[in-house]
């Protein structure tokens, strides 16, 4: 299988094995760029939220604002009616960077698996950090931008793969035809 | 699942929960009415200490500046025109009574009914309501001035209380963003944010153009040597936060108050050119400018809003109408489109 481009995390490094918070923001390719100071004040603009085990935390369709950030525990993120599961997600991962772009639908819904803990960053975090220090709100954009770019690249490089797939049935059905 | 007496004891603790809060309320109504005079006036200086945080200060010191130049101007306005303000207020509580004045006023209630037709049946009582409302006017202003007690609260309560909404109100904000429920978390999160744009430009705006135009009818004022300048410049500089009626209402007085000195026809003439200027001024410069995120509202409602706020709180309720009236707009569009968004209805 291969993986989904938007969903999964492509960026995902080695584990550390400390996990306090920090290391977590720190493996994350949006905040990379960040000091420590720059991390400790985006840790104090995180939201921190708690879910039980199978507890919605968005659900496709619905306006999103933000991404979540995995501090701990597991999340499913599925699609359509009969979530299908597209990819699991653990601590360290993230997911819904788009919203911070772009204000739109969700494009699949994310519960969690068991007890879980998320850091929330959302579009009028980052905009009030763009306000307030925008030295740190221009090096996230810069990754986001960087991040968004790479799964355009992914994306197209399937869409051609499916493409080139595609054609080959066509004429494989074409010759069973003609026979 | 809950046993249906476990409900039902729920929803009662809920409703004297909600029964107490409200008695609280009635019972702190000036403090709370202190916090959220502060929390206005600190949102309204929020962008200035956001803009100093983008140069290098950090939030303490962006607001301890703030807090020591607003405290210097402050002075300032008080050593330069509170002297000047209780005179005019001692003169306006004794000027009124004059016997000239209630002859004026008898001659303009007759060319009024020589003029306007429609009024002629009825008997206008105009000495009665000039002398009421400014005698009010005059009244509350005095209440506020002096006294002392409240005057002593609020001028320490209200800068403690800005100075800590300012320096802390993100971290308000996130904690009260916190308590809400995961289902309706980013809803409100995203509610909470687009409210805030709508009505700090709106607000600001208005707090800006009414301090332009308060000052710029002072100082006209103050050249022309009209008496109470000080006094008619706040009033026009307040009213003018109410459309249509305001601009007027500023000018009729400074007009009115000339009037009651005996003043000229000249002196008459160069108020309304001056209040016409300003007004001039505010349309075509400071309110392009300053209200560029205002919230439009129909001029039916403008007017039914201030007809609603005279009914209910006077002079105080008419200039806090419009105000209050965007307020809701905002709130209520939002709310429902966000509503809508989420698939909640």
């Amino acid at each position: 299988m291969t993986e989904d481009p938007v969903w999964s995390n492509i960026f995902k490094r080695n584990k550390v094995q400390e996990e306090n918070i920090f290391s977590v923001l720190k493996r994350l390719p949006i905040f990379q760029d960040l000091s420590y100071k720059e991390l400790k004040a985006i840790e104090r603009i995180l939201h921190r939220r708690t879910y039980k085990a199978d507890e919605v935390i968005f659900k496709e369709y619905e306006p999103g604002v933000g991404m979540y950030i995995i501090e701990s525990g597991k999340v499913n993120i599925t699609l359509g009616k009969e979530n299908k599961l597209l990819v699991l997600l653990s601590t360290g991962d993230f997911f819904g960077e788009m919203a911070l772009i772009l204000e739109g639908q969700r494009t699949a819904s994310a519960s969690a698996t068991e007890p879980t803990k998320l850091l929330g960053f959302f579009q009028p975090d980052l905009f009030n950090l763009l306000e307030t220090s925008p030295k740190t709100g221009n090096k996230i954009l810069q990754r986001l931008a960087q991040m968004i770019a790479e799964r355009l690249r992914l994306g197209t490089i399937e869409n051609r793969q499916l493409k080139t797939r595609m054609n080959q049935m066509k004429s494989k059905l074409d010759e069973l035809k003609d026979k | 699942m809950e046993s249906s007496i476990g409900k039902v004891f729920k929803y009662l603790t809920i409703l004297a929960l909600i029964i107490a809060s409200l008695w609280l309320v009635v019972l702190l109504k000036f403090i709370i009415a202190l916090i959220v005079v502060s929390a206005v006036i600190a949102y309204i200086l929020d962008p200035i200490a956001s803009y100093m945080e983008a140069h290098g200060l950090s939030r303490m010191q962006a607001t301890l500046l703030i807090f020591f130049s607003l405290g210097l101007t402050i002075a300032l306005l008080f050593y330069l025109l509170v002297p000047s303000l209780l005179i005019e207020l001692n003169f306006l509580q004794e000027g009124i009574g004059g016997s000239q004045a209630s002859e004026l006023i008898n001659k303009l209630e007759q060319t009024i009914h020589k003029t306007i037709p429609v009024l002629s049946g009825q008997d206008l009582n105009l000495y009665e309501k000039l002398q009421g409302s400014l005698q009010n006017l005059a009244q509350s202003f005095f209440t506020i001035i002096v006294d002392i007690v409240s005057v002593l609260s609020t001028s320490i309560i209200i800068p403690f209380a800005v100075f800590f909404i300012l320096k802390d109100g993100r971290k308000m904000k996130k904690n009260l963003v916190s308590v809400i429920p995961n289902k309706y978390f980013e809803m409100f999160l995203n509610l909470v944010h687009k409210v805030d744009l709508q009505l700090g430009g709106y607000l600001r705006g208005q707090f800006l153009d009414s301090l332009i135009i308060g000052l710029l009818a002072i100082i006209a004022l103050w050249i022309l040597g009209i008496k109470y300048f000080v006094l008619i410049g706040i009033f026009a500089g307040l009213a003018n936060m109410i459309p249509y009626v305001g601009p007027l209402s500023g000018m009729v007085m400074a007009v009115s108050v000339v009037f009651l000195n005996n003043g000229s026809g000249q002196e008459i003439a160069w108020v309304l050119v001056a209040f016409a200027i300003i007004q001039l001024i505010d349309n075509v410069l400071v309110q392009p400018l300053v209200l560029a995120r205002s919230v439009n509202l129909h001029p039916l409602i403008i007017i039914f809003a201030i007809i609603i706020g005279g009914e209910f709180f006077g002079i105080i309720g008419m200039l806090i109408a419009i105000p209050v009236t965007g307020i809701l707009k905002v709130l209520s569009i939002e709310i429902y489109q966000s509503i809508k968004r989420f698939n909640l209805i």
